[in-house]
């Protein structure tokens, strides 16, 4: 439990770290490259969950991208 | 008057300002996308799975603030997976045959800079079938810049294996995720989530439990920190994707994984993008090196007599490695909202490729190939 506290800390820095850094104002119209789709977190959803899926069934560790997944038999 | 005070006027009639990802705003578009992908996996001793998969994506914003999402997917299994370590149960004859259908739904509704999304996914195998739900709220800063994720999910697994004696376990999946989403400039936007989930029940590999000795612990809590971002470099007309992923379980598991992608637009509506991703994992406190009983042998791990009701398991998923994903990905993109794309990736598991560790020694280098065509559809 105490490792996990402790990442969740340091994890947690980094994500105040991030938001700080992120005070510049960037104006609406000024937000042409952000919209591409390729800039995009899930600029492809099906190659995302492929891969998730794969990896999923092949490793240890998985998670980080969103809840409520639901499980499989995969093996 | 300049041309970049034009277009930024022009920008700000309503419906013309660009919309970043990182912001809550319902979709502007259709979408709907089919992929096919191909997966195979193999070590020297021979091949393993097969995977051909077809899927479906929709996503539809049937009003002003409400957004639907479904997805679907089915999967046909062939091969062989492994009972204990690299040996394979298909050189026995226990070949695998499978075949898997799964479906989710997720339905959005936008209140302003705020959405909830509610999702539910079934899916179904001849011996696992699993329900899950989860709610996920968004909410954006009035400037749009920072978006908050918060979100909670919930899994009903049933596992009844369909070889030796009939029997039935079940296993539930709680978790949580929060995260910040960022712009940081013009040309760049990251993202950090941290995910927690708690697995109770059943969390045997069934079949390495039948063919060899699998005894896990009946609960698994697991957390994930994920930090993304991406960067646009407007001279190269290029996007550059990152991410790494720190992950840690109580089965001692620790986790790194990092991937770097580089789309390149190029003439005529093309974006190549080649990938890499790698990764490097602990083992499981309770996987054992292929060293057997002297009186038992294999699959018994040694002292599995004085101690029967102990954890054990021989899963190659579940011992220390490094991975490698090399990939390439070419799309083009059509006028009228049309596109298509072709993926080809490589994947390999070595123990020593494990970074601040040795790898688990006398496993067989496992390897996989993954292709995906699709097409899309945006109107």
């Amino acid at each position: 439990m105490k490792q996990f506290a402790s990442v969740f800390t340091c994890a947690g820095a980094l994500a105040l770290s991030v938001a700080l850094v992120g005070c510049s104002t960037v104006q609406p119209w000024q937000k042409g490259n952000l919209a591409k789709s390729e800039m995009s977190f899930d600029h492809d959803p099906l190659q995302t969950r492929f891969e998730e899926h794969t990896y999923f069934s092949k490793e240890g560790a998985s998670g980080g991208m969103s809840v409520g997944g639901g499980g499989c038999g995969c093996n | 008057m300049k041309t970049g005070s034009i277009l930024a006027a022009a920008m700000a009639l309503p419906g013309m300002l660009p919309s970043a990802h990182a912001q809550v705003t319902v979709p502007n578009a259709t979408l709907i996308q089919f992929k096919y992908l191909y997966y195979r996996d193999y070590q020297d001793s021979g091949n393993r799975i097969t995977v051909k998969s077809p899927a479906l994506y929709l996503l539809a914003p049937i009003s002003e603030s409400w957004v639907f999402e479904i997805g679907a997917v089915y999967d046909n299994i062939t091969g062989a997976s492994p009972y204990y370590h690299t040996v394979l149960s298909g050189a026995s004859g226990e070949g695998v045959e499978d075949k898997r259908a799964a479906g989710d739904i997720t339905v959005t509704k936008y209140f302003g800079r705020t959405a909830i999304s509610a999702r539910a996914a079934y899916s179904t195998e001849d011996d696992y079938k699993s329900v899950a739900g989860g709610l996920t709220l968004r909410h954006a800063t009035p400037s749009q810049n920072t978006t908050f994720t918060l979100g909670a999910g919930y899994s009903s697994d049933k596992i009844s294996p369909a070889d030796g004696p009939v029997f039935t376990r079940t296993k539930t999946t709680v978790d949580g995720i929060v995260g910040i989403t960022q712009v940081l400039s013009k040309n760049d936007t990251a993202q950090v989530n941290l995910y927690y989930a708690q697995q109770r029940g059943y969390l045997t590999d069934p079949y390495k439990a039948l063919f060899g000795v699998d005894q896990r612990p009946d609960k698994r809590d697991q957390m994930a920190a994920l930090i993304r971002w991406n960067h646009y470099f407007e001279g190269l007309k290029a996007s550059l994707r990152t991410s790494y992923r720190f992950y840690h379980d109580d089965w001692e598991i620790n986790a790194h994984t990092g991937t770097i992608e580089w789309a390149q637009e190029l003439p005529y509506g093309f974006t190549l993008t080649p990938s890499v991703r790698y990764t490097s994992q602990s083992a499981a406190f309770f996987y054992y090196d292929p060293v057997y009983d002297a009186a038992l042998g294999p699959p018994f791990p040694p002292g599995y007599l004085n101690n029967p009701n102990g954890f054990y398991t021989s899963d190659q998923r579940l011992s220390a490695f490094g991975g490698i994903t090399p990939g390439i990905k070419v799309a083009k993109s059509f006028v009228g909202g049309w596109s298509i794309d072709a993926k080809a990736e490589y994947y390999e598991q070595r123990a020593d490729w494990r970074v601040g560790g040795e790898g688990s020694p006398g496993l067989q280098d496992f390897k996989a190939q993954l292709y995906q065509v699709g097409v899309s559809k945006k109107f």
